[in-house]
């Protein structure tokens, strides 16, 4: 019984998180900040694998003050950061954020955050659902 | 068609043959294709501009010369398309540090556009976490649009989620200046460190070869 427990935990940290809705959160990384960098930027893939839209509305953690949804685009050579509101998450598909694209914006962290460390995470969805994820702090994907 | 009409025929086209042939000799070789590098017709030279280093030292157009330079333009607070580049100007770095061709690496540099939050000590612990050999420079903004105007290269203020939280938007290329301080190549994304390693040394050879 001790083992099983210690398998089920073991399993809960190295598995994706799995929500009863159908999404699917994998490949959590938050990029580690170089020295004087005040934000960070965080990436993982949502799939959806229900036949029911969804969206991510925010993302929060205890580690973070603010986490806002961003996105870079590259607008004729010129790359830019926007804010959004949300990020859709339709039925049947694949959303990944990734550098030069979505991503999370992480603000004041409560703590310099090294490389290796692993951060909870909590995204909220337009459903008022829920999906806890870990996230470990990389230099790189 | 005679035999004496064939001959005048001939002794008009061979000479013309024989230029076509050899023109291409007497200019400089044609520049080499590139996989990346965007290689402007004639190295453009640039009026000086009076920024500051990460060691809070004035830095001119003459600290630019006797060396070829890598260009990236950014702000510490871009924690998503900065540090990429960045990272991906260190890796052109380590193949070009990989040849054993090459008598001395580019100078790497990064140009913060946003003074105002980017102080050269900040500057300094910051680029060397990509590469201990990076150096940047800031300034006042009009200097730095004196700099970048020149090289095509853009930035603008947008509004953040808060005052203190604005963003920059920026032109995402890097710049490449010869050992005399011209603009000489610019490289567009997506950037690809082996690409952009190997273009640098044809550009370099190139350069040497014809001046
Ligand atoms: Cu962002």
């Amino acid at each position: 019984m001790k083992y099983f427990f210690a398998a089920l935990l073991l399993s809960l940290c190295i598995s994706p998180a799995i929500a009863e809705q159908g999404l699917t959160v994998k490949q959590a990384w938050i990029r580690e900040a170089p020295p004087g960098a005040a934000m960070m930027a965080a990436y993982l893939t949502i799939d959806n694998t229900s036949a029911r839209d969804q969206a991510l509305l925010s993302v929060s953690s205890p580690r973070f003050a603010h986490i806002t949804l961003h996105r870079s685009l590259n607008v004729d050579g010129v790359a830019r950061m926007r804010s959004l509101e949300r990020i859709a998450l339709p039925a049947h598909s694949s959303v990944t954020l990734e550098p030069g694209g979505y991503h999370l914006m992480m603000s004041m962290p409560d703590k310099r955050l090294a490389s290796g460390e692993r951060v909870p995470l909590v995204l909220h969805l337009a459903d008022h659902s829920e999906i806890r994820v870990t996230a470990q702090v990389r230099k790189k994907p | 068609m005679t035999d004496h009409n064939t001959a005048v025929w001939l002794a008009r086209i061979i000479p013309l043959l024989l230029i076509t042939a050899l023109l291409p000799a007497c200019g400089p070789p044609p520049p080499p294709s590139l996989q990346q590098a965007t290689l402007l017709p004639t190295a453009k030279t640039i009026a000086d501009f009076n920024l500051i280093n990460d060691k809070g030292e004035p830095f001119h157009l003459d600290n630019l010369k006797g060396r070829w330079t890598f260009a990236f333009f950014g702000y510490t607070h871009c924690p998503d398309v900065c540090p990429t580049s960045l990272a991906m100007l260190a890796r052109v770095m380590k193949r070009l540090a990989q040849r054993n061709d090459l008598d001395r690496l580019p100078r790497g540099l990064f140009v913060s556009v946003d003074p105002e939050r980017d102080t050269p000590a900040k500057l300094a612990r910051y680029v060397a976490y990509f590469d201990p050999a990076f150096s940047a420079v800031t300034g006042d903004p009009e200097q730095l649009k004196l700099l970048t105007r020149q090289l095509g290269i853009l930035f603008l203020k947008s509004p953040g989620d808060s005052s203190q939280d604005y963003l920059i938007d920026h032109s995402a290329a890097i710049v490449l200046f010869d050992p005399q301080g011209k603009f000489h190549a610019l490289f567009n994304v997506p950037h690809e460190a082996d690409k952009i390693a190997s273009d640098f040394v044809l550009i370099k050879n190139y350069y040497e070869e014809n001046g």
